[in-house]
């Protein structure tokens, strides 16, 4: 009898420390990210209301201080840091200012994250028209680095902002809009933290949905004939992902599709509208860890990633869960390596002579540790100025492991430089918020606003009050 | 308790610690930043276990061995289950405290074992083979944490030691009294 109530009361308090670590865990902004740019910043400053992040830019006028802006701090190309500079760190500056169900708008400051918005939103049965795919991230950030997500119907991230106000250099809080202050609304998006301080901003909404889930694989050859005549020509079909296989035996040949459609029924989506919370992330940090081993490790990866989707198909979920991805699975901790993305945008009738290219580059390295390829559907969209979709785009995003030591990196540089090259060739071009291993010449092909995004630079903010690693490395 | 049944339970909590000595340094990593720190949780952990000796000791004469080592096993078990949701230096030195009386109940009642068991003559043979069975057990351990430490999160490392204390904690009170008493 004592025994039994001892190991009840022990399985008793597993469960209770279960329950708050899980609980914890969620609510934590704990960062365990890689540097692989160590920066000795002078100072962080947390952003705590308008008042003082206006002294703050003014002090930093008189003074000559260098100002960097950081939210999540997930970019890896030091966009939020500057050496000796101060860091603003907006994280505190989270508040939810407004939910308006009528107009489905919603007004936060910037700190606040995809996820925080979504908390607030949920129980009025709204939703995000365009996130990015985790919604760890701050609304400052994903609007600096002119984010995309899984939304295939909404444009992109700068089409659903209705307006922000912004801190700029001179210490004026400035509103912007498609509209009012136009030219400095479209440089702000995709600035990466060179404009100024974006305060807060005013989305419009949509209504929360019940998808039902739709998975195919396929060979990449057959991907965009199915993407257009099943996915994009299908009205309901809203929210899509693909994933290209990173398994030795079917590198970037096999794939598997996932689609998010409006489901028939829609009186279930009570049943489904509670926010999920990340739960297994042993799972699949776990098989993610097989990955970086070996290519066994990566063909039982991708095995199980198939099986699992093979296992959603026809499930049902609320949009707002399908905008709720996992990413703390992805957590790594070692010394000596680390992980780094990269991203490249193909126009989605060259996706099938591209892919065969790419793949000739990753053959030729065979080192080379990539570990995860998603794909994404990018509509045109060039408004920013530094806008990524020139036209209908779809996006591969490379999750690949490496080494922190100058060989390594000196390594990773070239075939980072060879891959965008293939881009490029295919009238692409990429991502600007990871590693400088892009060259400047890159830049310039991919990006051909680069100079005017330069002298707008110039022109709002002679004195260059605020700036990063990023402009260090790409500015004229 | 006989003599090989100690053994065996030795090994299995020899692994359960070295299962997260050596990682929780991961922890402390995460919750401190300075040697300093590192210093005082380890230094809390020794000064709590020398007050703790003379006591334990009495103890160890009037209660049993046998006692003393579910003491350590059960609170080994729930205690490991409190560090996963340590979020500040001052938790871990708590933690650390209560591990220091804990490590000193363990250490002192595996040398009364010890002491009742072996036999004079034979004292350095008989202490050498038990170190050589706990002392695989251990390494098996160390070397299976690391890779899962990279697989798995820290906290889960902490959790499967708890079970495997709470095991051990089974595995002691299925001994019949008798037995217990060498």
């Amino acid at each position: 009898m004592k025994k039994i109530g001892l190991v009840l009361l022990y399985c008793f308090i597993l469960c209770l420390s279960a329950y708050f670590y899980s609980a914890h865990l969620h609510d934590s902004t704990a960062e365990a990210h890689q540097r692989l740019l160590p920066v000795k910043i002078r100072t962080v400053k947390p952003g705590t209301d308008e008042k003082e992040l206006q002294q703050l830019v003014q002090n930093a006028n008189r003074s000559g201080d260098i100002l960097s802006i950081a939210g999540m701090q997930h970019s890896q190309g030091g966009q939020t840091v500057y050496p000796d500079g101060i860091m603003v760190d907006m994280k505190p500056y989270n508040q939810i200012l407004e939910v308006d169900e009528d107009a489905k708008t919603v007004t936060v400051q910037s700190g606040a994250t995809w996820a925080d918005i979504q908390e607030a939103v949920n129980p009025y049965g709204l939703s995000l028209k365009v996130s990015q795919s985790q919604n760890i991230f701050t609304i400052g950030g994903s609007l600096s680095v002119n984010a995309h997500g899984l939304d295939i119907r909404h444009g992109g991230l700068s089409d659903t902002v209705l307006s922000m106000r912004v801190l700029t250099a001179d210490g004026e809080i400035r509103n912007l809009s498609p509209t009012e202050n136009k030219e400095l609304f479209y440089a702000v998006i995709g600035g990466y933290g060179l404009f100024g301080i974006i305060l807060d901003a005013t989305f419009q909404l949509t209504e929360d949905e019940l998808y039902v889930t739709e998975t195919q694989s396929m060979d990449f050859r057959d991907y965009p004939a199915y993407f257009k005549e099943q996915v994009k020509a299908k009205p309901e079909a809203k929210m899509h992902l693909a994933r290209l296989s990173i398994a030795p035996e079917s590198l970037l040949e096999e794939m598997y599709a996932i689609t998010y459609e409006t489901a028939p029924d829609q009186s279930k989506l009570p049943e489904h509208k509670q926010l999920k919370t990340e739960n297994l992330v042993a799972v699949p940090k776990f098989f993610l860890g097989l990955s970086r081993i070996n290519d066994a490790g990566k063909e039982t990866f991708w095995k199980t990633q198939k099986t699992y989707t093979e296992g959603i198909d026809g499930k049902l979920v609320s949009r707002n869960n399908v905008m709720r991805s996992d990413s703390e699975f992805m957590e790594y901790d070692n010394s000596r390596k680390t992980e780094v993305l990269q991203e490249y945008f193909v126009p989605v009738d060259e996706f099938e002579s591209y892919i065969p290219e790419l793949k000739a580059v990753l053959e030729a390295h065979p080192d080379f540790n990539l570990l995860n390829v998603t794909v994404r559907y990018v509509g045109q969209n060039d408004n920013a100025v530094l806008s990524y979709a020139k036209e209908d785009m779809f996006s591969l995003v490379l999750l690949i492991n490496q080494g922190t030591d100058p060989e390594s990196v000196a390594d990773t540089r070239e075939i980072v430089q060879e891959m965008i090259d293939v881009t490029l060739a295919h009238r692409g071009s990429y991502y600007l918020p990871y590693f400088g291993y892009p060259t400047k010449a890159q830049m310039q092909k991919a990006y051909p606003r680069t100079n005017e995004f330069f002298q707008l630079k110039d022109r709002y903010d002679p004195d260059h009050r605020f700036k990063n690693l990023f402009y260090e490395e790409y500015r004229p | 308790m006989n003599y090989k049944r100690f053994i065996y339970y030795q090994g299995t909590i020899g692994m359960a610690s070295s299962m997260i000595f050596p990682f929780y340094i991961l922890l402390i990593k995460n919750v401190g930043n300075s040697y300093a720190q590192f210093g005082w949780s380890y230094g809390l952990f020794a000064l709590t276990a020398a007050l703790c000796y003379p006591l334990i000791g009495k103890y160890a004469d009037r209660v049993g061995d046998k006692t003393l080592l579910g003491v350590y096993s059960w609170g080994m078990a729930v205690l490991l289950l409190c560090f996963p949701l340590a979020t500040e230096v001052y938790h871990v030195y708590i933690l650390q405290v209560l591990m220091g009386v804990l490590g000193a109940v363990q250490k002192n009642s595996e040398k009364t074992v010890l002491a009742r068991f072996v036999t004079k003559e034979l004292a350095g043979t008989q202490i050498g083979r038990y170190h050589v069975w706990t002392s695989i057990a251990a390494a098996i351990a160390v070397i299976a944490t690391g890779y899962l430490v990279d697989f798995l999160t820290i906290a889960t490392i902490f959790y499967i030691a708890s079970l495997v204390y709470a095991w051990s904690g089974m595995q002691l009170m299925k001994l019949k009294e008798v037995e217990a008493e060498i």
